[in-house]
C-alpha cells in the first residue's frame, strides 16, 4: 500500500499543483473582461472577432465591426438582455449594471485590434 | 463501435487455476453475457438540464445527441458551466469566498425502451426481446459553481433490476487566461471511463454506435481502452486546450470495482490495476464556417493482476489514432455530413495469464479499425453507416471455444457493419432502427464457435425509443 501511495500521490499532487499553479504564468483579466469571457467569448472570441469554432458555426458577429459598433448603447444592451437569432438572452442572469459595463467593454474592443 | 462487446474472461482462470475448465467453459459464456449487459450498456450524452441551464436548444450543442458540435465541445471543455439563467450568487470580496448556484437543479432523465431480434436465437433463449424499459438514466448534469460542473449518470437496467453508477465526468475548468497571447482553457477532472472526458465522437466512450442492444451477441476481443474499464475505474486528470487548436489531456486511473467489496481485494475482478494506469490524449483541431477537422492520438498503459491485487501481472499498451470531420452543407439548408474513424493497436504481455495456463503465449496484439459516415438531415433525421474490423493474435486458450460467445479457432478476427437511422420528431425524442451485420465473428464466418453457429446468425435488428426530459 505504501508503494502504491508513493506512486500515486506524486502524480496526483503534480496534476493538481500544475493546474493550480498554471494561472501564475498566465495573463490575468480585469472584472469586465471576466464577465465577457465567461458569457461572450465562447462564441465571439476573446478579441470580439467571432473567430472561434463555435462562433464560425453559429455566424457570431464581429463585435469590433462598424456594423456592430454602429448600434447605440441601448440597442447593444437590448441584444444582450433579450438575445437575437441564435444568441441566447442574458437578461435573467446579468444585471442592468453588468450589462452596462459589458457594453462599455464592447466599445473598447475595436481599439484593441 | 461502442457496441462491439468483448471481454477477457478467460483471465478468470487465474483466480483459481484448478477451476479453469469450469470457469472457462461453463461460467465464461454466462459472465460474458453479464459483462455485456452490465459493463457495456448503451450510453447517453445529451441531457435537458444543460438546455435549461444555457437557454439553448439541444441542437446548439449536438448535431444529433450525443454528437457534439463545436459549441458543445466548448461547453464541455469549459466545465459545463455556461449559463444564461438566474443564479444564487455572492461575489468574492476581500477574503470571502464567492457563490454561484443554479436556481434550477440540474437533473435530467433518459428513458430507453427497445426491441432486439437476432437472425438466429441464442440457444434456449427468447428471440425478439422487448425491454420496457431497456434502461433509465438519471443525470446530475450542469454547473456546480462558476468553474465546476458535471456530467454524472446513474442507470437502471432491466437485467440488473437496479441502479448503478454510470459514466461520470466532473471537472474544474478555467478559461480566463491567455498563454503566449492565445486563449487557453485548462482544468482538472475526475472520471470513471477512459475517453469519457474526450470532446470528439471518434473515441470509444462517445463513439458510434451511439445506442446499442444489450442482448445481441458481440465479438469477444476488445482493446482495453475500448470500453473494458468503463465504470470500473476511478481517475484524476488534467487537460488544456490552447488557441482552439491543440488539446492535451492525461488521467491516471485505479480500479474501483463498483458493487464489489471495499477496499478492493481483487478477487472476482478481471482487471486489477497495479499502481496506476496512465491515459493520454493529444489532438489538433481546425475549423472554418462550414468545416471542422480533428486528428489525434490517445492511448493507455495498464498493468493488471487478474483476480488478485498482488502477484504476476498482465500488461496492456494501447496506441490509438482518430479523426473526425464535420462538413456543413449550406446548399442543403445546413445539413451536416460527418466522417469519423479510429485505429487502436493493443500490445499485451500476458505474463500472469500465460503462467497460469490461460494464454498460449505471453505476447499478443489486437488491431481494431472502425469508421463511420453520417448524414444529418437537419435535426430531424440522421443515417449512419459504420464498419468495424478486429484482428489479432490467435490464442485458443485466451479465446476458447464456447457456445455463441467463443471461438473454435482462438482467432479474435471479427468484422462487420452497422446501419443506423434515427428520427427525432422532437429534439429530445429519438426513434432509431439499427441493423448490425457480421461477415466474420470470433474468427470465422461459419461454425465460428465450434457448435455450428455462423457469424450471420448474430446479425441483429435493434429498435429503440429514447425519451429525454
Amino acid at each position: 500500500m505504501g508503494r502504491i501511495f508513493l506512486r500515486i500521490a506524486p502524480a496526483s499532487i503534480f496534476i493538481c499543483a500544475a493546474t493550480l499553479a498554471f494561472p501564475f504564468c498566465l495573463k490575468a483579466d480585469s472584472d469586465a473582461a471576466k464577465v465577457y469571457k465567461t458569457n461572450c467569448a465562447l462564441c465571439h472570441a476573446a478579441d470580439g472577432s467571432g473567430e472561434t469554432a463555435s462562433g464560425k458555426a453559429l455566424n457570431a458577429k464581429d463585435l469590433r465591426s462598424p456594423e456592430a459598433q454602429a448600434k447605440s448603447d441601448a440597442e447593444l444592451a437590448g441584444v444582450i438582455a433579450k438575445g437575437t437569432g441564435k444568441m441566447p438572452a442574458f437578461g435573467q442572469k446579468l444585471s442592468a449594471d453588468v450589462i452596462k459595463s459589458l457594453v462599455a467593454y464592447l466599445r473598447a474592443l475595436p481599439k484593441k485590434k | 463501435m461502442g457496441g462491439l462487446i468483448g471481454n477477457r474472461l478467460t483471465n478468470l482462470r487465474f483466480v483459481c487455476p484448478a477451476a479453469a475448465p469450469f470457469l472457462a467453459k461453463v461460467l465464461g459464456p454466462i459472465l460474458a453475457i453479464a459483462s455485456l449487459l452490465i459493463v457495456f450498456k448503451p450510453e447517453a450524452h445529451a441531457v435537458p438540464s444543460y438546455s435549461r441551464q444555457t437557454g439553448l436548444p439541444c441542437a446548439t450543442c449536438h448535431f444529433a445527441p450525443p454528437e457534439l458540435t463545436a459549441f458543445g465541445r466548448k461547453f464541455k471543455l469549459d466545465g459545463y458551466v455556461f449559463t444564461t439563467k438566474p443564479e444564487v450568487t455572492d461575489e468574492k470580496k476581500d477574503h470571502n469566498a464567492a457563490l454561484h448556484l443554479l436556481e434550477v437543479f440540474p437533473l435530467s432523465i433518459v428513458f430507453d425502451t427497445s426491441f432486439t431480434a437476432t437472425k438466429s436465437p441464442q440457444p434456449a433463449t427468447q428471440n425478439g426481446n422487448f425491454q420496457f424499459p431497456q434502461d433509465v438514466s438519471l443525470f446530475l448534469a450542469g454547473a456546480w459553481g462558476s468553474h465546476v460542473g458535471s456530467f454524472a449518470q446513474v442507470t437502471y437496467t432491466v437485467k440488473g433490476d437496479h441502479f448503478s453508477w454510470d459514466n461520470t465526468d466532473v471537472r474544474y475548468a478555467n478559461k480566463e487566461h491567455e498563454f503566449f497571447g492565445k486563449a487557453v482553457t485548462y482544468g482538472i477532472m475526475f472520471n470513471n471511463n477512459p475517453t469519457v472526458e474526450d470532446l470528439w465522437n471518434s473515441t470509444p466512450a462517445w463513439g458510434f454506435p451511439f445506442t446499442a442492444s444489450n442482448v445481441s451477441p458481440t465479438p469477444t476481443a476488445k482493446a482495453i481502452i475500448n470500453g473494458a474499464l468503463g465504470q470500473d475505474v476511478a481517475g484524476l486528470g488534467g487537460y488544456a486546450m490552447w488557441n482552439e487548436h491543440f488539446y492535451v489531456a492525461g488521467t491516471v486511473y485505479r480500479s474501483q470495482h463498483i458493487g464489489g467489496p471495499q477496499p478492493n481485494p481483487g478477487t472476482g475482478s478481471i482487471f486489477n490495476i497495479r499502481g496506476f494506469a496512465p491515459y493520454w490524449r493529444l489532438a489538433w483541431e481546425t475549423s472554418t464556417k462550414n468545416n471542422n477537422l480533428e486528428i489525434g492520438t490517445y492511448g493507455m498503459h495498464v498493468k493488471s493482476s487478474p483476480g488478485a491485487i498482488t502477484g504476476p501481472t498482465d500488461s496492456y499498451t494501447d496506441w490509438a489514432f482518430d479523426f473526425q470531420y464535420d462538413r456543413t452543407l449550406p446548399q442543403f439548408k445546413n445539413d451536416v455530413l460527418s466522417f469519423r474513424g479510429t485505429y487502436i493497436r493493443e500490445n499485451s504481455s500476458l505474463g500472469a495469464s500465460f503462467a497460469a495456463g490461460g494464454a498460449a503465449q505471453p505476447g499478443h496484439h489486437l488491431n481494431t479499425l472502425q469508421g463511420n459516415a453520417e448524414y444529418h438531415y437537419g435535426t430531424k433525421l440522421s443515417g449512419t453507416i459504420g464498419l468495424f474490423h478486429v484482428t489479432g493474435t490467435t490464442d485458443p486458450l485466451l479465446f476458447p471455444p464456447a457456445l455463441v460467445f467463443g471461438s473454435a479457432t482462438g482467432d479474435p478476427h471479427s468484422n462487420g457493419y452497422i446501419l443506423n437511422v434515427s428520427w427525432w420528431p422532437e429534439q429530445n425524442i429519438d426513434l432509431a432502427v439499427q441493423y448490425t451485420g457480421y461477415t466474420r465473428f470470433n474468427g470465422g464466418g461459419t461454425n465460428y464457435d465450434g457448435t455450428g453457429r455462423n457469424a450471420g446468425a448474430n446479425n441483429a435488428v435493434f429498435l429503440l425509443g429514447r425519451f429525454v426530459f
